[in-house]
């Protein structure tokens, strides 16, 4: 199935806010490790909660890149368009 | 057998031809496995490429290698030009990288590494780490190694030589190297391998997702199975973090029967693996599951037995494990697996003695985990802080400092004469671990220090500190990072109080959040609760050194947040209870009411930070 920009940023937001500590404010800006109250192992499942979302792996190499939710679904929608499957 | 190096090792081994080092990844299937005779070729190329850039024998190069089939051919690569490696964990990712890059630069510091080698990706990450550290020549990429046909020029390698600096201990601003000979590594090998896991050459097989800068992973699951011909199979410890059903599945799959993780990762499994996947499990194979590195908890590990007792583990195959890096990596197995010691809380935090009770479910019992006997060659004996001679051992069931000696003892750090010298107490190393022996088991139920350990991750109070006093408002040199254990769950929880002129208010809370927002950006950890303080509040030495123990008394009494001043209260009373809570696992663990299960082991490099006894201990 392709993925729309929008589904892509609603689904990373869902997943991230299954996560965060209730009462949290989720945006794009929300960075992972310093606004969600959840300690590094939690990261790490969420992080693997996001791959599963989208049927492919975020590398260690790209995860050192990514600070803020926005930076996660920027890097899913690379990850996407280049399989063909961001419309 | 006659000790040999680890660079004699790798050649002995090059006559295998079958068993060898699988390196998993993730994203991929495919499975590159390397014989040790294969490996022994590689290898010499990755030794003849690091002459070549100029390196020679008792040289350091510091290794900040993420993947774990660069690294492993580098570091042996090194060991065979007679070369000493420094490994040096990579920068994990989400994490600002402040600093990770001031630890990395003392530590390149430190070792006077002359080449630094990494991949493309870390190597722009590192910008600054050359331009600060003078000895560094060169910051060279993986890929020159990766394909260079240089011929190694043999160099004369001996048990006296030192082998690598395990940079583990010690805060972000002052780490120390432990030096380890390759003498160390033959007889605690020896010791591990042969008398504690009783392998046998060649059959059994590792499963292994511990990082390799560190001890476990690096001498437990690459030097160990070297020395014995065992296949080894390595997965990425991310991909282990991400999910832990990977390491179960791996052993499952490819029939292990030797794999080690630290406490946190038998809760891990636990909590993560979901009921429909363990169907497929099994894990009959594995004989021994070791736990080291962090405190054990008896009822993490009894939990992890039960759940998985339907994918076949055998309970009888859990091991705990004592150690440190500074005894290069075991001191200890209890072969007899996991068995707990009840003791008497009561008499425990009054006495400082270990009294059996008769019923173990009695509310003032605690459960305190049996590491084994010392290894075969090694000394173990505990000693009162106070006896700075190891003079008067204490007897069986009197709790003090464990001290070690034997052929695993390092001699200490590397190039600081200083730290090295207050690291020992009359020819034994002093490990920082209170417990108590009977009948040579050893019992670990405390630490001497004020580490902060979770999740298999050691913090430094004062790198905490150091982040919360960069926030608006809070008084610099007025804050104050402890963990504590009550009430006990899984972990430490870990509480940051700071002293500031502002008044109680939305001012605070905001500099509250400020101090949760700054910590955990820079070091990932999440802080359980942050107390802001009147000015004068936070207790301290006549010195002005700030007293970690007290205020985690005070705190746990919930008579932190009333006090008004640094000397109300009852001085004689509370010194007494800092003294007490030396003992502070066992000490929470009894006034939450029992059942209490301290933790029992540290066995790892981290784990140990012999030297700097607590300052406020006085």
């Amino acid at each position: 199935m392709a993925w729309t920009r929008e589904a892509v940023l609603a689904a990373v937001t869902k997943v991230v806010e299954g996560h965060a500590e209730t009462g949290t404010e989720i945006t794009e800006k929300t960075e992972l490790v310093a606004d969600l109250g959840i300690d590094s192992l939690g990261i790490m499942e969420m992080v693997a909660d996001i791959e599963d979302e989208f049927g492919l792996t975020i590398a260690e190499t790209e995860l050192r890149q990514v600070a803020t939710l926005g930076d996660v679904v920027r890097a899913i929608e690379v990850r996407l368009d280049r399989d063909g499957e961001l419309s | 057998m006659t000790q040999r190096t680890v660079v004699q090792a790798l050649e002995d081994a090059a006559v295998s031809t079958r068993t060898g080092y699988r390196f998993i990844s993730e994203g991929t299937a495919s499975e590159p496995f390397f014989t040790y005779s294969g490996l022994e070729r590689a290898t010499a190329r990755y030794a003849g490429a690091l002459q070549t850039l100029g390196l020679k024998k008792g040289d350091r190069v510091a290794l900040v290698i993420p993947d774990n089939q660069d690294f492993v051919f580098t570091f042996l690569g090194a060991l065979r030009a007679g070369v000493i490696p420094v490994p040096i964990y990579p920068p994990a990712g989400l994490r600002k990288l402040g600093g990770y890059l001031t630890n990395t630069l003392h530590v390149v510091r430190q070792s006077g590494a002359k080449v630094l080698v990494t991949d493309p990706d870390v190597r722009r990450l590192l910008g600054t780490v050359q331009a600060g550290a003078p000895d560094l020549e060169k910051v060279v990429s993986i890929e020159g190694l990766r394909k260079s046909n240089e011929r190694l020029r043999p160099v004369s390698v001996g048990l006296d030589d030192t082998c690598f600096l395990q940079f583990t201990s010690g805060s972000t601003s002052a780490p120390k190297g432990v030096e380890v000979s390759h003498g160390n590594i033959a007889h605690n090998v020896e010791a591990f391998m042969k008398k504690g896991l009783g392998v046998q050459d060649g059959v059994d097989s590792g499963v292994s997702w511990l990082p390799l800068y560190h001890d476990m992973g690096l001498i437990g699951f690459v030097l160990g199975p070297l020395y014995h011909r065992n296949t080894v199979s390595f997965l990425p410890p991310l991909l282990f973090l991400k999910r832990p059903l990977r390491w179960l599945q791996t052993i499952s799959r490819l029939r292990a029967t030797v794999s080690f993780g630290p406490n946190f990762a038998y809760a891990l499994c636990t909590k993560r693996v979901r009921d429909r996947d363990l169907e497929p499990l099994d894990l009959s194979s594995w004989r021994v599951a070791g736990c080291g590195a962090e405190p054990i908890r008896a009822a993490n590990l009894e939990a992890f037995a039960e759940k998985f007792a339907v994918c076949g583990f055998q309970r009888k195959a859990l091991l705990p494990c004592y150690g440190m890096a500074e005894a290069t990596l075991a001191i200890s197995f209890d072969k007899r697996g996991l068995r707990v010691d009840p003791i008497d809380g009561a008499v425990l935090a009054a006495e400082g003695r270990a009294e059996t009770v008769a019923d173990a479910n009695d509310a003032r019992a605690l459960s305190v985990v049996s590491c084994g006997q010392a290894f075969e060659g090694h000394r173990v004996r505990v000693f009162s802080l106070e006896d700075e001679e190891s003079r008067h051992p204490l007897p069986d069931r009197t709790v003090g400092e464990i001290r070690v000696q034997g052929p695993s003892v390092t001699t200490g750090y590397f190039d600081d004469p200083e730290t090295t010298a207050a690291a020992f107490a009359g020819g034994w190393l002093k490990t920082g671990d209170l417990g108590y022996l009977v009948d040579g088991d050893i019992y670990v139920c405390g630490r001497e220090k004020e580490l902060i350990i979770v999740n298999g991750r050691n913090y430094y109070p004062q790198d905490l500190e150091w982040e919360a006093s960069r926030v608006r408002g809070v008084r610099k040199g007025n804050v104050i990072a402890f963990g504590t254990t009550k009430p006990m769950g899984d972990r430490e929880r870990v509480i940051i109080a700071f002293e500031t002129g502002a008044p109680a208010g939305p001012e605070r809370e905001e500099m509250k959040e400020g101090v949760r927002r700054t910590v955990r950006t820079a070091t990932g950890l999440s802080i359980d609760d942050v107390v802001a303080l009147e000015i004068g509040v936070l207790p301290k030495t006549s010195s002005g050194k700030l007293k970690r123990g007290e205020t985690r008394v005070l705190y746990e009494r919930g008579e932190l947040f009333g006090r008004t001043s640094a000397r109300q209260g009852d001085p004689i009373g509370l010194a007494l209870e800092v003294a007490k809570s030396q003992l502070g696992y066992v000490k929470n663990a009894l006034r939450r009411g029992g059942a209490g299960v301290p933790p029992a082991t540290t066995g790892s490099p981290s784990g140990a930070e012999p030297v700097g006894r607590a300052d406020d201990a006085d």
